[in-house]
């Protein structure tokens, strides 16, 4: 799985900012375009990308592998048609292009994926998003991200009790309800525990977060995110 | 560096309560990303996300449900591996599944603003079976609605072809959901309103 890794590589001195730029200037351009050389110009910064970030390309694909069968039938029920010539292949092609660009879009987020910790994303997030808002989002992410391993757990040990009773020879409908009751239960449990420990310790809508600061080298980063907003015009 | 100066301004107990839901609610439905009841008929996966989207808009409402959903969104566009199959980053709320994912938090609005008849939290399982399922029909409108255009959108198809790609197969499975949805809060097993 890919997720945060310290390192010392060029993304990883970035601020978050430039980064989530880069990535939505990324998009922008590769939404615009589906013929040839762009994408080869893509693919090409792609590879650049990744490798700012430490990420071999290959690790980067297997990452994003789930997303692989869509991308590869997307083109063959484009080409299928009712009647001649049954498969239209400027149709798949087109289509085909279109989902590889998409494959892209995906792939270079493994890079500020390996090189961002989630406190300097929330941190980005709320110095973003002013006020009250930006602090439940901000702590609201931090949350997600510490409960989430324990709710792993939860929905692991639900799963484990009900296969070790014969659970998984019962009806979907029965499974599916019998996991959600169970899971949810115990997540509300923690979440009242969550409330009572949050009130405990002065929840307040103004803690003190980690200091952000551009440094030279995210000059360069926002501008590529504003030279790859500025293709999709062309 | 900077630093807030100012003096602390504590967060209303409600407000906790509700926030804490809120976020692990988003927590678990990241957890069910990794969850996959394997079909003996069919290649498509069974996952859990769309069950939550209905219970996040069910038992949170319409103000505390789609901030449960925009939580999950924002953690997987930061990179956690919450979407399905144990992946983040924004890359994949741009990608082709990105529609659905952007729906989640405005159907489960529409969800909870039907059920509680406003913001005020009322006790879901008082409403009838037959009036649930209807709102989380429409709830299952918006999602379609949302991802199959964009899928078509990203992918060049037209919107018959986007529909065969990323719904028909996965429609029944959602109905399954739908029913399982009903049944759990029902079940006078969960916690609904404040505290």
């Amino acid at each position: 799985m890919l997720v945060y890794e310290p390192d010392d590589t060029v993304a990883h001195r970035l601020d978050p900012r430039s980064k989530l730029a880069v990535q939505i200037g990324f998009a922008i351009a590769a939404l615009a375009h589906t013929s040839r050389r762009p994408l080869l110009a893509l693919t090409a910064l792609t590879l650049v990308i990744l490798w700012s970030a430490g990420v071999r390309p290959f690790r980067a694909i297997y990452a994003y592998r789930y997303a692989l069968p869509f991308l590869v039938f997307a083109p063959l029920v484009a080409g299928l048609t009712l009647g001649e010539p049954w498969f239209d292949v400027t149709d798949a092609s087109q289509s085909a292009a279109a989902s590889y660009r998409v494959f892209l879009v995906i792939v270079v987020s493994a890079a500020y994926v390996r090189s961002t910790p989630v406190r300097a994303s929330r941190a980005a997030i709320q110095r973003t998003v002013p006020g009250k808002p930006g602090q439940v989002v901000g702590m609201g992410v931090a949350l997600v991200f510490r409960f989430l391993p324990l709710l792993r757990d939860d929905v692991r040990t639900i799963r484990d009790a009900s296969a070790a009773r014969l659970g998984t020879e019962r009806g979907l409908l029965e499974r599916t309800t019998h996991l959600g009751t169970g899971t949810l239960e115990r997540a509300f449990r923690r979440a009242d525990r969550l409330s009572l420990a949050l009130q405990a310790r002065c929840f307040a809508w103004n803690p003190t977060l980690p200091p952000l600061a551009f440094s030279g080298l995210d000059v360069p980063a926002f501008g590529l995110a504003l030279l790859l907003v500025g293709t999709a015009t062309l | 560096m900077t630093t807030d100066t100012q003096s602390v301004d504590l967060v209303d107990a409600e407000v906790v309560e509700q926030f804490a839901r809120a976020a692990v609610l988003a927590a678990l439905i990241s957890a069910m990303a990794y969850v996959s009841i394997p079909l003996p008929f069919s290649p498509v996966p069974f996952t859990l996300q769309v069950l939550f989207v209905f219970l996040a808009g069910l038992l949170l409402g319409p103000v505390w449900g789609p901030v449960s959903l925009l939580l999950y969104l924002l953690a997987g566009a930061v990179g956690l591996p919450v979407f399905a199959g144990g992946t983040g980053g924004l890359g994949v709320l741009l990608g082709q599944t990105g529609g659905y994912l952007w729906s989640y938090p405005i159907a489960a609005f529409l969800i909870g603003y039907l059920t509680h008849r406003g913001v005020d939290l009322a006790d879901p399982a008082e409403r009838s079976p037959i009036a649930l399922g209807v709102i989380l029909l429409a709830g299952l409108a918006i999602i379609y609605g949302m991802g199959v255009p964009w899928m078509a959108y990203v992918l060049t198809l037209d919107l018959v072809e986007a529909f065969v790609l990323g719904a028909a197969a996965f429609i029944p499975l959602d109905l399954i959901k739908l029913l399982a949805a009903v049944a759990i809060v029902q079940s006078g097993r969960m916690p609904v309103g404040e505290g």
